[in-house]
């Protein structure tokens, strides 16, 4: 179909059904975006580990738009005879705001549990069939439905619970 | 088999234990022997290790949340203070972001370039001799913590002539470098450069013949080529395994693939394994600025360009090559001159999960060794959301107080909160 | 190969030397700090056109501005918040900045309410003399208070 979509398919030396993926976008001379939907994504991450051999994740982002989550993963494609290596970015789009699920890709990279929490830690999203789903950052006294990162809390906020839970610490003494 | 159990736990009081362990050591944030604050819980059996968990979290201050509230040219003075050692590589890969984004990537002239690897490499260079003399400390071995902190010396005496300060040198700003080295300055650096190298030889005669150190570190806590593959370490953790991958030869940056050097791995993947990588690389490290200094003196060019405030609508991603491993960032603009959202990974919470795993079924004694044996940093494993409490920021908890509470949560065995 | 006492030439020779510490006074006398060290900011009255790109780009906002127009305008500083950075010096249009003098940061631990601790790095025009004296007044007082907030927190 698109330039890129075969490029990629060349490096790769495997075929992605077309349904699955919304876009992909050449960032530089060996550097690719893919970008799905949250119902595909899963069927499109097997693709790429089992059949291109990808295992390598470096780490994952959430971000915020205005009426969805976007998700990214890093992951790295490596060559070991040339000792090169493609960065591929897969972005899962279209998280619901208002109920944000999707689903985990515990099975095919292990480094995705503590990756993921960290999202969940500090956007709210919720990652299914995810083993062991809790806080891994903030700590043990921070309120539960306060998630950091999202844009309708400010710095101010943020400061302000924190001294508090740091005056409740100090006089549990 | 068993089901899998995280490595990360979130109570720190150890009452998560598995099957088979009969009791549980802490190492606690607070504590004589660590650097940096991690709660560590140790479940045994007799005297052997049945699990390791960590739980992080000491460290937060809220940077990725701060970098929103911060114009893009503030931010580049924020981004070095993510962590205090491995500095200058969170600022160049920061620097080579807005660069992009606002499209001047490609009138960044050599020598801006050339200056940028100086002080990378003597970042490495640093890191590394810091570190094998803690290591060697850890093993029992002082005498070697003298002498190679003594020959540390050297390479920050350099960088501060050059650059203004011995640790964070900020050298790198979006457009190219601040400062300049003068042809005056080269002849004493090339003698100061030899001098070292003959030194840091003489190390690695005694870290690869000297039969004390390598009863210590040899065949203790062996990650095999699997189990990397599973767990995916990054940086010379990895290339201790027979992993060949640096991003400096995987995906060059700068002008990596302009300069002639080596890559260098091993394949036995104990300790000591990691431990010659490092102190390779550090020989590796000298060579290359010395062929930075070489090719200074003919290549002429502009310091800095001007780079608007605004940066245009876009996103990008980048890696570069930490001492302590593969450093990546992830920035997204918007058109004003805030950030959207920009995110930091640095190197070792991906090298966490590994050593953690090496350590099971090896003696407890063995522990310290295999701990300081993947370069923690752990500034730069929690930068995210808020400020905290624990870093020292005296407005909120006087250090007496804090080291009070963190006996009286060791003694009686409850959360430190 | 195993060898031991690899390191006893080194050993035996830093024995003979003697403890280090009997030479470093000297050696620092020897060796001054480097003319282009960073430190705290100074600026050059008469190459400053109050443009206040110096307040924009510091990223610990120590630095505040009040100005009527190039001629007229005041730049304070507050010395224990500034980390060093030479940002200002960078962006400077007019090259009125140096950041090689004094490198002395604080008097006090917790001082925001010395006299020491607030510069009035120029002062042009009208703005010379009573007013940069009564910024400076208001400045210490508001240090002050928060001073005894955090006094307060800390019951």
């Amino acid at each position: 179909m698109s330039a890129e979509l075969k490029e990629l398919e060349s490096i790769l030396n495997v075929t992605l059904p077309e349904k699955l993926v919304e876009e992909v976008v050449k960032v530089e001379e060996g550097h690719f975006d893919v970008l799905t939907s949250a119902k595909n994504a899963y069927d499109l991450m097997k693709i790429l580990h089992e059949e291109a051999g990808i295992y390598h994740l470096s780490t994952i982002t959430g971000y915020e738009k205005e009426d969805e989550f976007n998700i990214c993963y890093h992951i790295q494609h490596r060559i070991e005879e040339e000792v090169r290596e493609v960065p591929i970015n897969f972005i899962v789009t279209k998280v619901d705001k208002k109920n944000p699920k999707t689903p985990s890709m515990f099975d095919f990279f292990e480094a995705a549990e503590y990756y993921e929490r960290e999202v969940y830690d500090f956007y709210g999203i919720y990652f299914e069939n995810h083993p062991f789903l809790q806080r891994l950052i903030l700590p043990e006294r921070w309120p539960d439905d306060v998630k950091p990162m999202k844009k309708e809390y400010s710095w101010e906020q943020m400061r302000e619970i924190t001294m508090k839970i740091a005056k409740e610490g100090m006089e549990e003494k | 088999m068993t089901e899998y159990r995280s490595r990360f736990r979130t109570l720190t009081d150890g009452s998560d234990a598995p099957e088979g362990a009969d009791h549980h050591v802490f190492i606690g944030p607070q504590h004589p022997w660590a650097e940096e604050p991690a709660h560590f819980i140790i479940h045994l059996k007799g005297e052997r290790v049945v699990e390791a968990n960590i739980r992080i979290g000491f460290n937060l201050r809220g940077i990725e949340k701060a970098m929103e509230n911060r114009t893009w040219r503030q931010n580049v003075m924020l981004v070095p203070r993510a962590c205090g050692i491995c500095s200058a590589v969170h600022q160049n890969v920061y620097v080579r972001v807005v660069d992009k984004l606002a499209g001047v990537e490609d009138q960044i002239s050599e020598r801006a370039r050339l200056i940028r690897m100086f002080s990378l490499e003597a970042e490495r260079i640093h890191s590394h001799i810091l570190w094998y003399g803690i290591l060697a400390h850890d093993a029992g071995f002082d005498t070697m913590l003298h002498i190679t902190w003594r020959d540390r010396e050297i390479i920050m005496d350099i960088m501060e002539e050059v650059s203004g300060n011995r640790v964070n040198y900020s050298i790198n700003l979006p457009g190219g470098v601040r400062r300049d080295i003068r042809p005056e300055q080269v002849p004493s650096i090339r003698e100061r450069l030899a001098k070292l190298r003959k030194q840091v030889e003489y190390h690695k005669k005694v870290f690869t013949e000297e039969a004390s150190i390598r009863n210590r570190l040899q065949d203790v806590g062996i990650l095999t080529k699997e189990d990397a593959k599973k767990t995916t370490p990054n940086g010379p953790t990895a290339r201790g395994s027979g992993l060949p991958f640096d991003v400096r030869k995987t995906y060059p940056y700068e002008m990596y693939d302009k300069i002639d050097w080596d890559l260098v791995y091993y394949t036995e993947g104990d300790v000591l394994a990691t431990t010659l990588v490092r102190v390779d690389e550090t020989l590796a490290s000298i060579a290359i600025m010395e062929r930075c200094l070489d090719q200074l003196e003919s290549t002429q060019g502009e310091l800095l360009i001007r780079v608007r405030p605004r940066v245009p609508e876009g996103k990008y991603m980048t890696r570069a090559e930490a001492p302590r491993g593969e450093d990546i960032h992830y920035g997204i603009a918007n058109g004003t001159d805030k950030p959207e959202r920009y995110k930091i990974r640095a190197p070792s919470l991906g090298n966490i999960d590994a050593t953690l795993r090496r350590m099971d079924s090896e003696y407890i004694a063995d522990m310290p060794v295999i701990l300081r044996s993947y370069d923690p940093c752990f500034s730069c494993t929690n930068r995210v959301m808020l400020i905290n409490e624990n870093t020292g920021e005296k407005l909120i908890l006087n250090q007496d107080e804090f080291a009070q509470k963190a006996i009286k949560a060791k003694k009686y065995n409850r959360p430190f909160f | 190969m195993k060898k031991v006492l690899v390191m006893g030439g080194e050993a035996l020779k830093n024995q003979a030397k003697g403890p280090v510490t009997k030479h470093v006074l000297k050696r620092i006398a020897e060796n001054p700090p480097p003319e282009d060290i960073r430190t705290l900011p100074t600026i050059i009255e008469d190459r400053c056109i109050m443009c206040g790109m110096c307040v924009d780009v510091c990223p610990t906002h120590c630095l505040g501005i009040e100005k009527n127009d190039k001629d007229n305008g005041m730049i304070w500083m507050l010395r224990p918040q500034c980390m060093w950075c030479g940002n200002c010096q960078t962006y400077c249009p007019k090259d009125a900045i140096h950041i090689d003098v004094d490198p002395t940061l604080s008097y006090s631990l917790f001082s925001f309410n010395v006299r020491q601790d607030y510069e009035m790095l120029t002062a042009k025009g009208s703005f010379k003399g009573d007013t940069a004296d009564k910024k400076l007044q208001e400045l210490i007082e508001e240090g002050g208070k928060k001073l005894k907030e955090i006094e307060e927190f800390r019951g």
